[in-house]
């Protein structure tokens, strides 16, 4: 497993599940449902500010898992498991961790 | 839709909740919730305030609490199993509140009520099954919430499949039918993870396999997002851990997902465990509609269930009446008459009783009559164990009061308004204050406890909240700082609210340094001193702990424990955890019994005058007393000498001679620098002066400049200026100025007719944004109907709007106007038995070595301590020789020594007379580094003369340092003891002569390190050749300079006061003391900004600044500057000091040595 944070464009349904992403020049659909938890952060460490009324995303931030699959590509074992977190404040996605699942796919395209 | 939720903590759940009860209740309401519960851990402490907040909002409120419970397996004694909820049933006649109540109590009962004790607050499982029915028509009154943190909720981790179960079943087995269900919680931690979906799935799935109803909640911290860093620093305060060893842990909450989430949230969130669970939309609807039953069945009725403003006074027949309450009130008011008013007739007497009247139709139309002869009752037992009391606060407007000797002020001659006090506008049941001696004060609550019974009686508790010292050392210790740097700067914090932390860094000449290392984050990388000033301000206002409230006691009927939990106070006696702002909403009984160290300091006084002087005609000479009409001195001395303090009269002329000398330390509420100023330049003339002068020093007439035109027309520099003629009988008193709430009260009511009552409740709307414009509307109207011109409605609105709240209450004035004149008399006529009680009680704000400085003024002999003349009692003693023969000295006490236990003092007391050191050993068999300290401060010098030996007190202190480092076997003591026979002391006779005598500066250092008081010479003295130098000028040379003049003063810091002045901005008030008196300092801003940290943390100061003259008495000093004059290199004088050093650092170890831990004794440490 890598541990990454590049910038991913998701879009989402209307109850906010990632449904599609552009990752890296590739499109990606999410192939299977998503799952999502908060995730603590070492605040104390990572901030140098913590003003009262800082509002939410402080002490933690929101993960989604989301298996997804190369536009155009419908091989069965072509999935890729990645770990993306939405930042509170501006919205935006970052891609955290890219799970095993990558290295088969990842490895000739780098190689 | 809406939701409810169930499980709530608020900032009463100390160290854990974060946001308070109305913030909670409005974010619920805003929400579209019809209820709200709270469920503080441990105990009912944020309920009233919550069941408040829910009126105000509209929501129905739920109460429960938090509960640890006993491990059945464990030790039954301290082995927790978990936590769980439990929620009273509502609508029953409290019946579920009284369980919840007893519940709670339970908890508490097996706890010390003590700091760290080994036994936690937790009932078992057994308590708790047996609460949750009612104990007659046995329907269930509470449920159990078994939830995430329950035993059960804590074995769903891992793939364990069985202990769950095997744990939730026992709960079913344990608990009646029908008052248990599952809490349901998910706050979408990391799958796996406790409060994680999947938790919540596996909680849900049990629940339905034993068909026991679940519930869902969100287990809430904090009412938005932004609380959960906060959650995080008081886990850290309460855990006593830093951030990063409890996030390893792992201990902390897992995110931050704790908050008071909106009802489509809820619902959202219950989705996702339905569908998780892969359970369908019924179930959801079932899980939501089972929450909302839940609810429903816990919606409390404030009136019916807890009693809401429904006052509760102790049965009559405990108070010894049986009949109707009133009639037997007027009686001992009738019967009081007599006492009070010997004599009077005519006129005045129709005066009083038509006061009577009026007061008793009041006290009969609100049903008060129980609740005063309760207040009589308390009073009367406290009288009767011999321990003085008196009232204090409003209650001395209540002409009843006086007559049922509960208050010792005439209102009548006061002018005092009853309706201050009480009136049929306002049913709340008002406060009546009894100060007694604090020595006495533990005896006065159990006597209480004895006389209503213990089921009727609890003291009060307060709550503790983060200032600004505690918050930045909790931040500091989540953090993981370094506990130096942040005693450090938590020295420097003064008297702010930790929520303005930031802003105070940016105006406080103090904290100059640290804002400065705050600035420099930038380039040293450290960022932790910009989180601590914010998590400082998160923590501002937290409840921390509650204690024992300084003198609140809740009386009420046999029912009272029903209707508060109980807890063990650090005292013994229990404490309910309710605190004053609960006692109204709750209509509990409050009686403050306030310990106060100066009534306990006159009595001392009193017992001492009739030890030395056994008779009237003793008495009246020793305090030169009038000599009364026939001769024989006044009536108030008794026969045996027995001053009744009360009775003195209240125009003793060398009484106020003193009071106007300013010479006032020691004396009750006028002994502090900005009172001697105030009493320099008012120079009271009588008793109503003196309550004036109490009134006018608050912080409201400070602040509002009410002081300056008062003093100017009073010494007719200004013509005194009313706003209209009708005012004149109100304000002339004052000299046109308003000081009294009385005066407001009459304002009103001459203005606009309004009565007095009603102008009670409109100047306790003033300051309130609401009501207070309606007040104002009232008040133009009413009184331009009345012709009065805009212009004076308009001078006169002005006034009564900026007097707001703050203005004093006359009668509060009175009452304690009266501890004040007698403190003063005694002063005047009896120093040395009142400097004796001062030093024995030690009730006023200055360090007992100021006092001896002040007994030095005075002239009084302060003579040593001595094994066989010194008690555990300062004593005062007539002096047998040298040059003070025949006068009245103060012999030190054996109390107060440093390292000296209270068992050996009661041995050496009990053995007296010793006439050897051998004697003193065997008898009172005292630790050898006690005997040796005795030695120290010379104890043994009388002994050691008697026996006619040669040696010093040097030789003595090195003798018992050797036999120190021999130890002596047990047997030794046997035969030492065997030698009292009248030999003399061979030991101290045969001690040879060897080293020089010790110095009067080694005898002063051991005495401030061992008694923190200097008595043998004044510490100051041996930097009096330095001071002289410098051409330092001497606290008694002060009042012979011109207003003006340029000085340096130094002495010894005896008080620090930041007093709130007008225009906000901060004055420093720095007390010293430099032998010859004390020297009153002001430091205003730019002196502070020149000073700096010295401001605070030092003791020997230096100061240069200007006199100022405040009266013909009067003399402070301007500051400009101020240096540390224990650092002579950083004194400005480079020639003075150079030419100081040689002769100057032999001098320095001097007094100072040593004294760092006794400055924390004495207060002053920084």
């Amino acid at each position: 497993m890598g541990i990454f944070s590049e910038s991913v464009d998701v879009v989402c349904t209307p109850s906010g599940q990632p449904l599609r992403l552009d990752w890296a020049g590739q499109h990606y659909t999410v192939c299977a449902e998503p799952v999502r938890w908060y995730e603590r952060r070492q605040w104390w460490a990572e901030e140098s500010r913590a003003p009262l009324g800082s509002g939410p995303g402080l002490v933690d931030h929101e993960i989604w898992r989301v298996q997804v699959r190369a536009a155009g590509n419908h091989a069965a074992d072509s999935t890729l498991t990645l770990d993306l977190t939405r930042h509170v404040g501006s919205g935006r996605w970052r891609l955290l961790r890219i799970h095993d699942a990558l290295q088969p796919l990842r490895k000739p395209k780098t190689a | 839709m809406n939701f409810t939720h169930l499980h709530v903590s608020t900032a009463f759940s100390a160290h854990y909740g974060v946001s308070w009860p109305d913030e909670l209740a409005a974010a619920a309401a805003a929400d579209g919730a019809t209820a709200l519960a709270c469920t503080d851990r441990d105990g009912l402490y944020g309920t009233v305030k919550h069941l408040k907040a829910c009126m105000g909002a509209g929501l129905d409120a739920i109460v429960g609490v938090d509960l640890a419970v006993f491990d059945d397996d464990g030790d039954l004694r301290t082995q927790l199993g978990g936590r769980v909820v439990v929620l009273a049933h509502g609508n029953n006649n409290g019946a579920g509140y009284r369980a919840l109540c007893r519940l709670i109590s339970d908890a508490h009962a097996r706890t010390t009520g003590k700091a760290g004790g080994a036994v936690p607050v937790a009932v078992t499982r057994a308590e708790l099954a047996s609460r949750t029915l009612h104990p007659e028509t046995l329907q269930p009154v509470l449920t159990v919430l078994i939830g995430p943190d329950s035993d059960v909720g804590r074995a769903m981790g891992g793939r364990r499949y069985l202990r769950p179960r095997t744990l939730f079943k026992r709960w079913l087995d344990a608990m009646p039918p029908g008052t248990l269900a599952a809490e349901v919680v998910s706050q979408l931690s990391p799958p796996g993870e406790p409060l994680s979906t999947a938790h919540a799935v596996r909680m849900l799935k049990l629940a339905a396999e034993h068909e026991v109803p679940a519930v869902l909640s969100n287990a809430v911290r904090y009412v938005a997002e932004d609380g959960a860093a906060t959650a995080d620093v008081l886990d850290s305060a309460r855990t006593l851990k830093p951030l990063p060893e409890l996030s390893a842990a792992p201990l902390l909450q897992p995110n931050g997902q704790g908050w008071l989430k909106s009802a489509a949230q809820m619902l959202q969130l219950g989705k996702e465990i339905i569908h998780a669970a892969g359970y369908g939309t019924a179930d959801l609807k079932r899980l939501l509609a089972q929450t909302e039953a839940l609810a429903d069945r816990c919606r409390m009725d404030p009136m019916a269930d807890m009693g809401w403003k429904q006052p509760v006074v102790p049965e009559g027949s405990v108070i010894g009446i049986d009949g109707n309450a009133l009639a037997e009130l007027t009686l001992r008011c009738e019967a009081g008459i007599g006492r009070r008013f010997p004599g009077i007739s005519g006129q005045q007497e129709q005066q009083m009783r038509n006061r009577l009247l009026h007061e008793l139709r009041i006290i009969d139309s609100l049903g008060f009559a129980s609740y005063f002869l309760t207040v009589a009752e308390v009073s009367r037992m406290i009288l009767d164990m011999g321990v003085r009391a008196a009232a204090r606060g409003s209650g001395a407007s209540s002409l009843v009061n006086y007559l049922i000797d509960v208050s010792q002020v005439n209102p009548l001659q006061h002018d005092l308004i009853f309706e201050r006090f009480l009136s049929r506008d306002r049913a709340t049941l008002p406060d009546i204050d009894i100060d007694v001696e604090s020595a006495e004060r533990h005896n006065v609550y159990r006597k209480i406890f004895e006389r209503f019974g213990a089921e009727r009686v609890t003291l009060m508790s307060m709550q503790n909240g983060y200032r600004a010292r505690g918050a930045v050392r909790d931040a500091g210790l989540a953090l993981g700082m370094d506990d130096g740097e942040i005693g450090d700067i938590a020295k420097q914090l003064w008297r702010f609210s930790a929520r303005h932390f930031r802003e105070a860094l940016e105006e406080k000449p103090e904290l100059k340094e640290f804002a400065g290392r705050v600035e420099q984050r930038d380039f040293t990388g450290n960022q932790q001193l910009d989180l601590l000033v914010d998590l400082t301000e998160r923590l501002d206002r937290l409840p921390r702990h509650i204690s024992m409230h300084p003198c609140g006691v809740i009386l009420g009927d046999a029912t009272l424990l029903d209707r508060t939990p109980v807890q063990p106070s650090g005292l013994g006696l229990p404490m309910s955890q309710f605190d004053k702002h609960d006692m109204d909403p709750m209509g509990m009984l409050k009686l403050d019994v306030l310990g106060v160290r100066m009534q306990s300091a006159m009595a001392f006084a009193v017992r001492e005058v009739i030890r030395l002087h056994p008779s009237k005609a003793e008495v009246v000479a020793a305090g030169a007393h009038p000599a009364g009409v026939d001769g024989t001195g006044p009536d108030y001395i008794a026969e045996d000498g027995q001053i009744d303090l009360n009775a003195v009269p209240l125009d003793d002329e060398p009484t106020f001679e003193l009071i106007r000398s300013t010479h006032t330390l020691g004396c009750f509420q006028i002994e502090s620098p900005g009172q001697r100023e105030l009493i320099g330049k008012m120079a009271p003339k009588d008793f109503n002066d003196l309550i004036i002068d109490i009134s006018l020093f608050r912080p409201g007439p400070m602040k509002s400049d009410m002081v300056r035109p008062f003093l100017e027309h009073r010494h007719g520099f200004a013509p005194e200026i009313y706003p209209h003629p009708d005012l004149k009988p109100v304000l002339q008193e004052t000299h046109g100025v308003t000081v009294f709430h009385e005066q407001i009260l009459k304002t009103f009511d001459v203005m606009t007719g309004c009565g007095l009552a009603r102008a009670d409740e409109f100047r306790r709307a003033l300051g309130n944004e609401v009501l207070e414009a309606k007040v104002e509307e009232f008040f133009r109207k009413e009184a331009r109907a009345r012709n009065y011109s805009p212009e004076v409605v308009d001078k006169v609105w002005g006034t009564l709007k900026a007097f707001g709240s703050f203005g004093f209450c006359k009668a509060h004035g009175a009452a304690f106007a009266v501890p004040t004149y007698q403190s003063a008399w005694l002063k005047a006529h009896h120093p040395e038995a009142f400097l004796a009680g001062l030093w024995e009680h030690d009730p006023g704000m200055y360090p007992k070595r100021l006092l001896v400085a002040e007994a030095r003024r005075l002239g009084i002999p302060i003579l040593p301590l001595d094994i066989n003349r010194s008690e555990a009692e300062y004593r005062v003693e007539r002096v047998e020789s040298g040059p003070d023969r025949g006068r009245l000295g103060i012999r030190l006490s054996l109390n107060g020594i440093f390292g000296l236990s209270g068992a050996e003092l009661k041995r050496i007391v009990a053995g007296q007379p010793y006439d050897s050191l051998a004697d003193l050993r065997a008898r009172s068999r005292l630790s050898r580094p006690s005997i040796q300290r005795l030695a120290q401060l010379g104890a043994f010098d009388s002994l050691h003369r008697a026996s006619g030996g040669a040696a010093n007190r040097a030789d003595l202190v090195q003798h018992l340092q050797k036999l120190q480092a021999r130890p002596l076997r047990k047997g030794v003591d046997v035969i030492e003891g065997q030698l009292a026979l009248p030999l003399g002391d061979v030991e101290l006779k045969n001690l040879k002569a060897l080293l020089p005598a010790p110095s009067m500066v080694d005898n002063v250092r051991a005495e401030l390190d061992l008694m923190a008081v200097d008595v043998s010479e004044h510490l100051m003295t041996s930097h009096r050749p330095l001071l002289d130098r410098l051409g330092v000028t001497t606290a008694d040379k002060l009042l012979g300079l011109r207003n003006g003049t340029e000085v340096l003063v130094a002495g010894v810091r005896v008080a620090t006061q930041t007093p709130p002045m007008r225009g906000g901005r901060r004055v420093v008030f720095i007390s010293i003391d430099d032998g010859t008196g004390c020297v009153d300092s002001v430091f205003f801003h730019e002196a502070q900004e020149q000073s700096g940290s010295l401001l605070f943390g030092t003791r020997l100061l230096l100061i240069r600044g200007t006199t100022r003259r405040t009266g013909p008495r009067g003399i402070s000093i301007s500051a400009s500057m101020a240096w540390d004059l224990s650092r002579p290199e950083t004194l400005p004088f480079p020639e003075s000091v150079a030419g100081a050093t040689g002769e100057y650092a032999p001098d320095l170890p001097g007094p100072l040595d040593g004294i760092g831990r006794n400055l924390a004794i004495t207060g002053l440490g920084g």
